[in-house]
């Protein structure tokens, strides 16, 4: 009960303090604010200079691409490897390997279809995911792929790559998409996507450049300036997300799903 | 080469733990030697930027991917004399550890050891990036990187108590990390900019921005966050649990690391983000968060008197220490003594807390030593440990020698100069306390645990103890951090002469008359 009260007390008091904060605020879309137009004594604008500037300099029309893969990729290259340490720390807490299971019931899938084994309403299930897979696999592709333009990129690309997996293996049971898709090549899938990532940053500093300075690959690219070497560059950092994504999503359910056995999961 | 310097630091233990990640599970073997080469770069990339600072007194930026102009628009990474020391630190540190680790890491979860170094590298590489980097936000991600290896890290222990004081320990960091993001947003909201500098340029020279409310509460909320990062005392619940129960590695990484690294980061914020003048004059919170270390640093004392088990004993100490940084980094004396004490007292501690896990890691396996009456004839047994035991002991009560006296006699010239006799008179006390705990480990690992019996009746006893002194690959780490203890302190002059001159070089630093 005092706990409770406290921890009442201690949110009021926390809300308070922001709510207080925020009476000295811009208002909300105001062109003048600080973040919009800069203020006195510092830097100009950055938000400025994203908007008018971030096309010329990378070519990529979804300025928050830019921001992302570019201006602030060393950021997103940490926010990949919080992704692939958290894969790592999931696998770390729950995977068990024990020969008994605990108590989960043999599902015997022998030879024959999986998707379409047992009783009827799998047939269904089975029939629509093995119709879906596809078309789901293909659109992440294009999400991925489609991230310089449109909404999208390599963390929402991953995440549909990674759930055609788990759709799989919800339709199916985790031994069908784990034949698929091993423990083993998800996490070296994951480790791959971020060496990607660092393994374009690196080899700018290779070309005489400082990390992630993707202008220098215009000699790899053979593109007519620097502008466009940047956005083939965060294409390929976008696929080295992707990666990583797709994998540790999978590994997260794998593990969450059968306890850590890999065994028969949900 | 020498110009990539802050990038390498921070990536090789990067590359380390995903070369660790695709080869390691196919050959555990491989493991070890891939940590120790990612980690040896850095130390050796680290060493040499530091002494590039020190040489020329310069500070190295680094702009990633090229972005410099205007400031802001990229991530910037920067070495000043500050974070020099703190690299070089952390590096020394993680290199010992990984040689502890050689023997640990397989001991429980032998199928799990590439996960194991992978969340150990990438812990490093999460609080040097935090050490390293410019910028408000990158240092958020940085935290995310360290705190989600280290809770990992934590519940890899196969104790299902380690399993909760890691859920614990996730909530609170969460809670924590949180903080210092929307403490972040409110001053992107009121400047417009997340690189340091450019606050710090923004606060100076606007006066109107630097006392609005918003500016207030956003370092309030930074330093709540952080607060709770560091285990500061009303904030450290988390702390006890996630450090004893976890592996013995996780513990010797995380208890010199995590605490001391976040003091960095609030030294970093109070002196490079607001300003020293700010902090100190605008918002005359000085006192105030004295009073709160002063009740940190009793606290921590009396809880650790109060602990039965080895490693609960040396957590509540590291809360009394935390106790220590923070009141000395807000001492607000106007020779800067206070900060001077505290950002030495970060590196002595690191090592000191470091010796004193390694070899509270060694009791537990070796002797089963848990409780503190189970190091029984610890001095016969294992004497090369004990050695180094005994001096980071001494170290945390502050004899001569050692680096533990010399930070405390910095943080009290500090205290007296700043006329906070409230902390002198803590630290004095927290002395004591640290005395009367570490000779009554030194008297039942000398005398045994009877004393009403007498010392002849033992003697059977110890002739039939076995040499359990620990392997060289405890031991080097051992031996090694407790000569770093007394070298620190043999050479507490030059390394206090370079700290100061960092303080003076920073800009925000008002320079007095006196000095």
């Amino acid at each position: 009960m005092i706990t409770k009260v406290l921890a009442t007390l201690a949110v009021v008091i926390t809300g308070a303090i922001l709510l207080y904060g925020t009476a000295d605020f811009p208002a909300f879309g105001d062109p003048n604010s600080p973040a919009s137009a800069g203020v006195e004594g510092g830097a100009p604008s950055i938000s400025q200079y994203y908007i008018t500037k971030s096309y010329d300099d990378t070519k990529v029309p979804n300025l928050v691409t830019s921001v992302l893969a570019d201006y602030r990729g060393y950021d997103t290259m940490f926010e990949t490897v919080v992704v692939f340490a958290a894969g790592m720390a999931i696998f770390a807490i729950l995977r068990v390997f024990r020969e008994d299971d605990d108590g989960v019931p043999n599902a015997t899938h022998s030879n024959g279809n999986s998707f379409t084994d047992g009783d009827h309403s799998r047939i269904i299930v089975g029939t629509t995911v093995r119709i879906v897979v596809p078309v789901i696999q293909l659109f992440s592709l294009y999400v991925v792929a489609h991230g310089h333009h449109s909404p999208g990129g390599g963390f929402q690309g991953g995440v549909i790559l990674g759930a055609s997996f788990i759709i799989l293996a919800l339709a199916t049971d985790l031994e069908t998409a784990l034949s698929r898709f091993s423990e083993k090549s998800y996490f070296a899938l994951a480790a791959i996507g971020i060496l990607i990532y660092a393994g374009f940053g690196v080899l700018c500093q290779v070309l005489g450049s400082d990390f992630l300075d993707y202008g220098v690959l215009q000699k790899i690219f053979l593109t007519d300036g620097p502008e466009m070497a940047r956005s083939h560059s965060m294409l390929g950092v976008e696929v080295g997300v992707a990666f990583t994504v797709t994998g540790i999503m999978f590994a997260i359910y794998a593990n969450l799903s059968s306890r850590g056995t890999l065994k028969s999961g949900l | 080469m020498g110009d990539q310097l802050p990038a390498i630091i921070v990536l090789a233990p990067m590359f380390g733990a995903m070369f660790v990640g695709l080869f390691g599970n196919r050959d555990h073997r491989v493991c070890f030697p891939i940590v120790f080469a990612s980690l040896l770069i850095s130390l050796c990339a680290s060493i040499a930027a530091a002494q590039q600072v020190f040489t020329s007194g310069e500070v190295i930026d680094y702009f990633m991917a090229g972005w410099e102009e205007p400031i802001g628009i990229g991530i910037h990474l920067r070495i000043d004399s500050l974070n020099a020391l703190i690299l070089v630190l952390i590096s020394v540190v993680v290199v010992l550890v990984s040689f502890f680790s050689i023997r640990r890491a397989g001991d429980q979860h032998t199928e799990k050891t590439p996960q194991f170094y992978i969340l150990y590298l990438l812990l490093c590489v999460g609080l040097l990036g935090i050490s390293i980097t410019g910028d408000a936000f990158n240092l958020f991600v940085l935290v995310e990187v360290s705190s989600l290896t280290s809770y990992g890290l934590v519940a890899m222990g196969s104790s299902r108590r380690g399993t909760h004081a890691a859920l614990n320990y996730l909530l609170m960091g969460t809670v924590g990390a949180s903080f210092y993001l929307l403490g972040v947003g409110y001053l992107y909201l009121k400047t417009g900019t997340l690189n340091m500098q450019d606050i710090h340029a923004i606060l100076q020279a606007n006066g109107e921005i630097a006392e609005s409310n918003a500016v207030s509460i956003a370092f309030l909320l930074i330093l709540v966050g952080i607060w709770i990062k560091m285990a500061f005392f009303p904030l450290h619940g988390w702390l006890p649990n996630a450090y004893s129960y976890c592996p013995s590695t996780s513990a010797c990484l995380l208890a010199p690391l995590m605490t001391k690294v976040s003091v960095y980061v609030m030294v970093r914020v109070m002196i490079g983000v607001f300003g020293v003048e700010w902090v100190f004059v605008n918002l005359g919170w000085s006192h105030l968060v004295v009073w709160l270390a002063v009740i940190a640093i009793l606290a921590g004392s009396m809880l650790a008197l109060a602990q039965r088990e080895i490693k609960k004993m040396l957590c509540y100490l590291i809360v009394a220490e935390v106790g220590y940084m923070v009141g000395g980094a807000w001492l607000s004396d106007p020779d800067h003594w206070g900060l001077t004490g505290s950002l030495y007292h970060i590196l002595a501690d690191a090592m000191m807390t470091l010796c004193l896990f390694l070899a509270a890691g060694v009791f537990a396996k070796r002797l089963g030593a848990i409780e503190i009456k189970d190091l029984e004839g610890l001095f016969k047994k294992m004497p090369l440990t004990s050695v180094a035991f005994v001096i980071a002991a001494l170290g945390m009560i502050g004899v001569p020698p050692t680096a533990g006296f010399y930070s405390k006699f910095y943080l009290i010239r500090g205290a007296i100069e700043g006329g906070h006799w409230e902390y002198v008179a803590a630290l004095l006390i927290s002395s004591l306390v640290n005395a009367v705990l570490f000779f009554r480990i030194f008297e039942i690992a000398f005398f045994g645990n009877k004393p009403a019996e007498g010392h002849g009746h033992d003697d059977h006893h110890e002739e039939e103890t076995p040499n359990l002194e620990a392997p060289w690959s405890a031991l080097f780490p051992l031996l090694a951090s407790a000569a770093i203890i007394i070298l620190l302190g043999l050479f507490n002059g030059p390394i206090v002469d370079l700290l100061r001159e960092s303080l003076e070089h920073l800009p925000s630093i008002v320079t007095t008359q006196a000095d």
